[in-house]
């Protein structure tokens, strides 16, 4: 079964090749002109403004713990769902309760408006 | 093809009814918190599914059997602690209702109340579970809301402080004994706890390893107990958290704490055919004794060589929660039934006085606004009432006749000397003859300080009165008859040993 | 040394490395990001254990959520980036205790793992370990299941609790 990975490793080692591959040829081939423009923090065609280096709101955080919690849940959902065929109903209500004592926590992260950014 | 194994899942869902009842009640009151928005309606939920678990747990009395595949065990022995456990969180929810510092309009009751009834389930699955899983996921579900528990009045900095201490220190135990679990794991190829026993007895091991490894496991219940030197947290834990949730984790977290100690020693450590109940032998003779007495005898004498020179009732009733887990400690280590038997009822005693003690000083705190002992001069002619009942629960605590704390020790000390380890109960004697002093320092304060101070008597409400009575008449009342739960603990020593 | 063990020592490296790094680092950014490289070799060495749904888990939450949220945590406290790692007291006794103690569970662990007669299963021909592991989930372990589900409930209204000021 790890021959199955093998694609994936190929895909590792093109992708890291070339980052690097193209990093170099750059360094090598490309000329040195330096302008205001090309000094400046790339941020997507925006003129950058202040400093990079501030402080986050809490709101972030909130955000991030919800999409943990959610996202453990996803991770059980899959094994689930692969083998629901076998198992039929019961797996299926063995999920619902899981999904509804999740649910509640979002019930209740809804009601306290913690998914409004104000 | 799995028919009978859902069957088989179905049935188990009568077994763990209190469990379903206590889940019930907390979503319940997690949806109540958010339509309702009154305080009284939470409380009176919860303290509604407490009593239906209780009513539940009643039904199910001398169930002796094994429920979700061997993942947790329903007995006589778990049952007792669940007793436990219910007790406490009724009267943790009744003391928050007279708390001061929890009904401030900052304070988040709804949650108060969720996290509470979370803890009580985490603690009940905990108490009968039988696989490691289980075990790590029962101990991490009471662990969360006890962190958060701790923290709970956050405005105060203390216990900001108090809350992200425990948790460091938490996640670095549950680390350590979830690596005990993967050795163990590894070594047997199960984690079903029955399945480890069996494997060990019939394949042999190599020692040191299960040493090791159990040692892991061990330290993140011992942690959990306030087990000398995995106590670090408790002092700072137990004063800056809400005096509600301090008296919660000194009794209620600990005899989980303790169930999960002896079953997991029990269960996976013994000796099935060499051991009676009378004597439990451990395969391959590791030490477990001598481990948990060089446990039990650090932890007591420390914990009450620390609380000689605390000013701070709070505190000091935090170090005296430590050398108390000392003393249930050697308990174990005789390892007979008899043994177990006098954890059970020293427990039971010590849920009484441990929470009459702490409710009392909560409700000091609210009209002299300080925990310190030197403000508690004089109080004993202030409020003779409450000042008589912390007294009774102090000398209770010592372990000095006529209350239960007596019998409590009496029971305990006897199973220690029965099984032939007089250093260890000498060690004993000796640590509550220095428990004497700081509690006798309150006691002293209370009554013999500054006896007319001139400050007039303090009022307390009936029910606050009351509250505190039912917990003092039992301290009295079984120092003098202790049978009916003499009886109780002897029934409820059967750990289910498997099929 | 076949190829198997080549990639396995790869990985091992990659561990090793980062996780120096993480403990290495003056601060707090370059040891976060150095956790980003530490979480992808233990998914390696995972797929190398034939334990592909560990590896995915690992990937997604680790790297995907926990990182993310290390990240967050450390953009939140003020000057961040420039935040020196110091603790109170190094000097030379805590090395000396530290060392020591470190030598003496390091010796015990290799020891350990030297002499244990390690139960190996025999390792059946899997397509993929996640049906099993829906099935277990689904039958043995289906209480733990549901308290996996509650516990994660606590830790959301934990962290509703805590991150809300008031």
């Amino acid at each position: 079964m790890i021959e199955t990975y093998v694609p994936l490793i190929v895909m590792l080692v093109v992708g890291f090749g070339v980052g690097f591959l193209f990093m170099l040829l750059s360094e090598w081939l490309g000329a040195r002109r330096t302008t205001d423009g090309k000094q400046t923090t790339y941020e997507s065609g925006m003129i950058p403004r202040g400093t990079a280096r501030d402080r986050f709101s809490i709101k972030f955080y909130m955000v991030a713990m919800s999409f943990i919690v959610f996202d453990i849940e996803v991770v059980f959902m899959y094994p689930w769902a692969v083998q629901l065929g076998t198992l039929g109903m019961t797996a299926f209500w063995t999920m619902f309760v899981f999904v509804l004592i999740l649910f509640v926590g979002y019930f209740y992260e809804y009601k306290k408006g913690g998914f409004e950014w104000d | 093809m799995y028919n009978a194994v859902v069957n088989e899942l179905i049935g188990s869902l009568g077994l763990i009814k209190p469990e379903l009842a206590l889940l019930v009640t907390f979503v319940v009151v997690i949806i109540a918190d958010l339509i309702f928005k009154n305080n009284k309606v939470n409380l009176g939920l919860s303290i509604l599914g407490t009593i239906v678990s209780g009513i539940f747990l009643i039904g199910m009395s001398g169930t002796n059997t094994s429920a979700f595949a061997n993942l947790i065990a329903v007995d006589p022995f778990s049952e007792f602690f669940k007793y436990l456990i219910l007790i406490s969180t009724l009267i943790v929810l009744v003391m928050s209702e007279f708390s001061e510092e929890l009904h401030n309009r900052d304070v988040w009751m709804g949650e108060y109340y969720m996290l509470v009834l979370g803890m009580a389930l985490g603690m009940f699955l905990l108490a009968g579970a039988t696989n490691l899983i289980m075990i790590y996921l029962a101990l991490e579900t009471m662990s969360m809301s006890s962190y958060i528990l701790s923290g709970y009045t956050k405005e105060i900095k203390r216990s900001s402080e108090a809350s992200l201490k425990y948790v460091i220190f938490g996640s670095l135990s549950s680390g350590i004994m979830i690596y005990g679990m993967s050795i163990l794991f590894g070594m047997t190829g199960s984690l079903d706890l029955y399945a480890i026993q069996s494997y060990l007895a019939a394949n042999g091991f190599f020692q040191p390893a299960i040493f090791i490894s159990g040692l892991m496991v061990i330290a993140g219940f011992a942690y959990k107990i306030s087990a000398v030197p995995f106590h670090f947290w408790t002092p700072d834990v137990y004063e800056g958290s809400p005096i509600t949730i301090t008296a919660y984790l000194s009794v209620a977290s600990k005899a989980a704490g303790f169930a999960v100690l002896v079953r997991f020693i029990k269960l996976t450590f013994f000796d099935a055919a060499g051991s009676s109940d009378e004597s439990w032998i451990m395969m391959n003779s590791i030490p477990w004794d001598m481990v948990l007495a060089v446990l039990a005898v650090a932890t007591m004498t420390l914990g009450n060589i620390v609380a000689l020179w605390q000013s701070n009732v709070k505190r000091m009733l935090a170090y005296s929660s430590i050398a108390h887990a000392g003393y249930l400690l050697m308990g174990i280590v005789v390892m007979t039934n008899t043994g177990l038997m006098s954890i059970l009822v020293y427990f039971f005693f010590y849920l009484l006085m441990n929470f009459g003690a702490f409710i009392v000083v909560m409700l000091f705190a609210h009209k002299i606004g300080s925990e310190e002992m030197d403000d508690y001069e004089g109080i004993g002619y202030q409020a003779p009432v409450l000042a008589s009942l912390l007294t009774l629960f102090l000398v209770s605590l010592t372990g000095l006749p006529p209350t239960a704390g007596f019998i409590g020790k009496l029971v305990l000390f006897g199973a220690v000397l029965d099984s032939g380890w007089y250093w260890l109960a000498v060690i004993g004697v000796l640590n509550s003859v220095v428990s004497l002093y700081y509690y006798a320092k309150v006691v002293r304060n209370m009554w013999l300080r500054k006896v007319d101070n001139g400050k007039g008597t303090l009022k307390f409400s009936i029910q606050s009165q009351a509250l505190v009575m039912v917990l003092g008449i039992p301290t009295l009342v079984f120092g003098l008859f202790f049978g009916p739960i003499m009886r109780w603990a002897e029934h409820s020593v059967r750990i289910f040993l498997g099929n | 040394m076949n190829w198997y063990n080549i990639v396995f020592y790869l990985f091992a490296l990659i561990v090793l490395v980062s996780a120096a790094g993480v403990v290495f680092s003056r601060k707090m950014m370059y040891a976060a990001f150095s956790l980003l490289f530490t979480f992808f070799g233990v998914a390696g060495l995972y797929v190398l254990l034939n334990a592909d749904f560990i590896a995915v888990t690992q990937i997604m939450v680790y790297i995907g959520g926990i990182l993310i949220l290390i990240i967050f945590g450390v953009m939140l406290t003020s000057k961040f980036t420039d935040l020196e790692i110091k603790s109170g007291t190094t000097g030379t006794v805590q090395y000396v205790l530290a060392g020591i103690s470190t030598i003496i569970v390091a010796a015990a662990l290799i020891i350990m793992y030297l002499n244990v007669d390690w139960v190996q299963n025999p390792v059946p021909e899997l397509e993929s370990t996640v049906k099993p592991i829906g099935i277990l989930l689904m039958t043995k372990y289906f209480l733990a299941f549901q308290v996996a589900a509650i516990l994660l409930l606590l830790a959301f209204i934990g962290a509703a609790k805590i991150a809300r000021r008031k």
